[in-house]
């Protein structure tokens, strides 16, 4: 099949879990066989055109700007638009990314007369709970584009419910796929005291490392109100985090006042491979979010083999099973990120129980072999439906 | 879209992100300190004032072109911008 995914992000620009999510999928999708194109955006360095894996790759130049970022996005829609046009292929189906690139799909399926999917990874109302008019817009956008999508991919069970039941979505247009990791890319041999000593901690000392944005969805403030209780117990307790987000100045000014600044170490963004080193070297992961579609940070902490423990929110709940594959901890409750903590922490066994059942789960369930051939599937059952159409 | 509801985001990182949205992201489309305020609708002294925050910072970098200083957005500031909108 001839497959074209339409994001605004893709390596080397990232912003959020999408950049990664179609590199991998797409790159699955072209060992399988397939034809596959990338339409996305510039970024200063990567060529407007490059093949990458069996990925062709077609970046647009946002030709015009404007300071509000909603009208930004449509003037970006239409650069985009243009070039799934002047790639001049006959894609036999065209795939979409959230909200952001949706005007662009839905323009190409009409003028291309080709069936659309939409991959909705998370949605405005589940964010922001649309406190502003932008929030309304992106909403609505969101809206037109499970409308739009012949259908809808979502990752988890927790998403289908939150799509279908806020946009109306009819349930049986809506296929769940999960996310996935390349399982090999965490396999590595890394210097454990070297990498901790690179954060300033030590070798006998407890790491517990968050990895995402500093954002309030994520929920870090309730880690960093957990720090003396979890320091009171282990008081050799180092804390890593990693990631960057407007929410940065306040999360350092809530470790001040409680008085534990000197344990947290802000290391901004990193790359790659040293994320994969600081996982593999760490004694806990923990994801404190209060909103989570999927939560692909588990499934690496589980892939590089790290006790996990994560609030029992959204696609999380889903994705790591309590007492087997991570522990649960209750979503805006410092105690209960505590407990979660000193469990892993003060039970080395449990730990590596849970580690274990962690990579099986990774390798049986979240391949990115599987999760292309079910999005294939999903292709194959809409080009059927459309030609009956 | 955690731009707009971000009360915490300090002034200097909405400019950048203005800044970034007009499309200043490469030396080929630096602009100089007049264009940004016409763009922004900010003054020029405010506009000076974040331009040196954000150079000391490493997000915006500075060219001359026949003796005019013109600003674009740095890679590290392109992802600072990109944080905001995840």
């Amino acid at each position: 099949m001839k497959i074209c995914h339409i994001t605004w992000e893709y390596p080397p620009r990232i912003v959020g879990g999408i950049a990664r999510h179609v590199e991998d999928l797409t790159k699955a999708l072209a060992k399988l066989g397939h034809e596959v194109y990338v339409v996305t955006l510039e970024f200063p360095g990567a060529p407007s055109y490059e093949e990458l894996n069996g990925v062709k790759i077609y970046r647009a130049t946002s030709e015009i700007g404007h300071p509000h970022f909603l009208t930004w996005a449509l003037l970006f829609n239409h650069s985009l638009e243009k070039r799934v046009a002047d790639v001049g292929v006959d894609f036999d189906v065209l795939h979409v990314h959230d909200w952001l690139t949706a005007p662009a799909g839905i323009a190409a399926k009409h003028f291309l007369h080709r069936p659309l999917a939409a991959t909705i990874h998370s949605t405005e109302y589940g964010r922001s709970t649309l406190q502003s008019i932008d929030s309304f817009t992106i909403d609505s956008w969101e809206w037109w584009c499970t409308y739009e999508a012949d259908k809808v991919i979502v990752t988890t069970y927790s998403m289908r419910h939150e799509v279908c039941g806020h946009f109306r979505c009819p349930w049986e247009k809506t296929w769940i796929i999960p996310n996935a990791v390349d399982s090999s890319k965490f396999q590595v041999n890394v210097d454990r005291n070297g990498v901790r000593g690179r954060y300033g901690v030590g070798s006998n000392e407890k790491l517990i490392l968050y990895v995402g944005r500093l954002v309030p969805q994520k929920g870090v403030e309730f880690l960093i109100q957990a720090i003396p209780r979890i320091a009171s117990r282990f008081g050799d307790a180092k804390f890593v985090i990693v990631g960057d987000g407007w929410l940065r100045g306040h999360l350092e000014s809530l470790a001040n006042q409680n008085g534990n600044r000197w344990r947290v170490n802000f290391t901004g963004f990193i790359p790659d491979q040293e994320l994969v080193a600081l996982m593999r070297s760490a004694d806990v992961l923990v994801i404190p979010s209060i909103y989570e579609p999927f939560g692909i940070v588990a499934l690496e902490g589980m892939a590089a083999g790290v006790p996990v423990v994560a609030s029992q929110v959204g696609g999380l709940a889903e994705v790591v099973e309590h007492e087997k594959t991570g522990e649960y901890v209750y979503m805006r409750n410092p105690d209960s990120i505590a407990w979660g903590v000193e469990r892993v922490l003060s039970n080395p066994g449990h730990a590596a129980w849970l580690v274990k059942n962690g990579h099986e789960a990774v390798e049986r369930v979240y391949s990115w072999e599987a999760v292309a051939k079910k999005t294939t599937e999903l292709y194959e059952n809409i080009v059927k439906e459309g030609k009956r159409k | 879209m955690s731009l707009y509801y971000s009360p915490n985001l300090p002034e200097e990182f909405r400019f950048l992100a203005m800044l970034h949205n007009i499309g200043a992201i490469t030396p080929e489309k630096a602009l100089t300190t007049d264009e940004i305020a016409k763009w922004t609708t900010i003054d020029i002294s405010t506009v000076q004032a974040h331009l040196g925050r954000l150079i000391d910072l490493g997000y915006i970098k500075t060219m001359k072109t026949d003796g005019t200083e013109k600003y674009h957005l740095s890679v590290d500031g392109i992802r600072k911008v990109l944080t905001f909108y995840s």
